[in-house]
């Protein structure tokens, strides 16, 4: 079976600072792996080299077996990688649906039309209003997005991935800031999401619950560098773990 | 939404009506409002849409000012073609600009605009023989509404020109700020970069809706010139863009009809305060400042708000 995500030796340094070292990991087809690891390990810096906003310093991304190392973000989103963001990033002013709506139109293409492109808003808004249902929040569509409290906006955020159909969901702490109630449901409901549309899943979490209940794998980052991964028993159970992370921080 | 084509309707008939019951005075005056209306409308599509401040829009007001002054005066072409050539001309050179301009962002991208202006000022300026320097171009006609078509030289005839340019370009940008391509630059506007990571590059929106915004400057431009009778480097010249920054806040940024409003209310107040005293600039800043702070949203944007609360 190839995986749909590898990373081979993946590195990038910001001056001396060697934020993320020789990452070599892959992720199967429909797993959901948790990247955990202390403060300022590099799992953020991991997310922006998988998703393209940052160019390595080294190393290789490969997607469904084709490198995409040098291809820029928006080119890695359209091939079906979408992501959130660790701090929540939507467009404010524009409403829910909208907000989602510009997500599916930004992945399908062509469909920016200037001149008879009415009836394409009309069309996106279907997936757009699916994936909103999905994740709850169809009861608050016509609302501006900034309106939404810090939950639904986090909660928005995925929708606009999920409705980009993406094969590959990168989730940066999608429980940032939550209290544990809506820590719990959305973990539920993200579950829901990837069996439903069988998604492939990259996770980024501090909340070690939420890791241990989602996830099928974890890689564990350390200085930048992979100490350790495997299922959650395994991660559990491994004494580097334990020491640079379970057992320390928190 | 019937209240708004309630108002759209009025503000048709009042337009309609004008050329009847005003005096000529007074036309001149609405058709030279109606020209920077179009001039603020225009900015509105890159500054309230897609949030690039640009501090040299009044380059391409200038262009189509020269392109449909020498139009008029060398090839006495009808009206029409001049304002082809115009907004043409405009669009052209804001391709390249926009180009280099929208590989910035924020205050780098306002100060690259603001660098290209000046140097068209420059060359406005300095090229003696196409555009006559500092005097301009003088002398520019207003021709025929088209080939062996009616004179357009009667206040009348060249208010009704204007005003139906400029509730043309009002309908057109309207329909520009409303399909797919428009609700893309609003998502720029409001994050550029979860737009990049949603699958696009955000570069070539910002650089058609650029394109897009100086061909209608352009347009306001190529009516300025027969209607004043001159073209001169002073409606390329840094001020003028400024000027056009101050329209659109006071009528309220992003609403298309609110810049046109600014403009009027701004050039009025000119015109007003400048009959009692010459110190009437600072006046005009006095009322900017007031009116940025207790109607940040403009008049056209806070009137939506007090109206969205009842």
């Amino acid at each position: 079976m190839t995986a749909l995500l590898e990373t081979r030796g993946l590195g990038r340094a910001f001056g001396a600072l060697q934020a993320v070292a020789g990452v070599s990991l892959a992720v199967e087809p429909g797993e959901v792996r948790a990247v955990i690891g202390p403060n300022g390990a590099g799992k953020t810096t991991l997310f922006h080299l998988i998703s393209g906003l940052l160019a390595p310093t080294s190393g290789r991304v490969l997607f469904r077996g084709d490198d995409v190392t040098a291809l820029p973000a928006p080119a890695r989103c359209r091939r079906g990688i979408s992501r959130t963001f660790q701090i929540t990033s939507i467009f404010p002013e524009l409403s829910v649906l909208e907000n989602v709506r510009i997500a599916v139109q930004l992945r399908s293409g062509g469909n920016f039309r200037l001149v008879g492109g009415r009836a394409t808003l009309e069309a996106t808004e279907q997936r757009a209003r699916a994936s909103l249902g999905s994740l709850g929040l169809l009861g608050r569509a016509e609302e501006p997005a900034s309106t939404l409290p810090h939950g639904d906006q986090r909660l928005l955020e995925i929708a606009m991935a999920v409705a980009q159909e993406p094969e590959l969901l990168l989730l940066d702490e999608p429980t940032q800031g939550l209290s544990p109630e809506d820590t719990v449901a959305t973990v539920a409901v993200i579950r829901q999401v990837a069996r439903e549309r069988k998604l492939t899943i990259i996770l980024v979490e501090h909340d070690m619950d939420v890791v241990f209940d989602l996830a099928d794998r974890i890689s564990v980052l350390h200085f930048g560098q992979l100490i350790a991964e495997g299922t959650p028993d395994q991660i559990r159970a491994n004494a580097d773990v334990q020491r640079a992370y379970l057992g320390g921080a928190e | 939404m019937r209240g708004t084509r309630a108002l759209a309707a009025v503000a048709l008939v009042a337009l309609a009506v004008v050329p009847w019951v005003a005096a000529r005075h007074q036309l001149s005056l609405l058709t030279d409002l109606l020209i920077y209306g179009l001039f603020a409308l225009s900015l509105d599509l890159i500054m309230g849409y897609t949030g690039m401040v640009s501090f040299g829009h009044a380059a391409y007001f200038g262009l189509g000012a020269y392109a449909s002054a020498l139009v008029l005066i060398h090839f006495a072409q009808p009206v029409p073609v001049a304002l082809l050539a115009g907004a043409l001309l405009a669009g052209a050179v804001a391709l390249p600009v926009g180009w280099f301009s929208t590989r910035a962002t924020g205050i780098y991208f306002a100060m690259l605009t603001l660098a290209f202006a000046q140097f068209l000022y420059t060359v406005a300026y300095k090229w003696r023989d196409l555009t006559g320097g500092s005097d301009g171009i003088a002398g520019v006609p207003k021709t025929a509404l088209f080939w062996g078509g009616p004179s357009l030289a009667s206040p009348q005839a060249f208010y009704a020109l204007v005003a139906a340019c400029v509730v043309l370009s009002l309908v057109l940008c309207r329909a520009v700020v409303r399909s797919p391509f428009g609700h893309a630059l609003e998502a720029i506007r409001e994050n550029e970069r979860r737009f990049m990571s949603l699958g696009r590059d955000p570069r070539p929106f910002k650089l058609a809706v650029f394109v897009i915004a100086a061909v209608f400057a352009g347009l306001a431009g190529a009516l300025f010139a027969p209607f004043r009778g001159f073209a001169s480097p002073e409606v390329m010249f840094w001020v003028f863009s400024g000027q056009g920054l101050m329209m659109v806040i006071m009528g309220g940024i992003g609403t298309l009809v609110g810049p046109i409003l600014g403009a009027m209310v701004f050039i009025l107040i000119q015109e007003v305060l400048s009959s009692y005293t010459e110190h009437w600039m600072i006046l005009t800043g006095v009322v900017f400042v007031l009116m940025v702070i207790f109607l940040p949203d403009g008049l056209v944007g806070t009137a939506r708000r007090l109206r969205a609360r009842v």
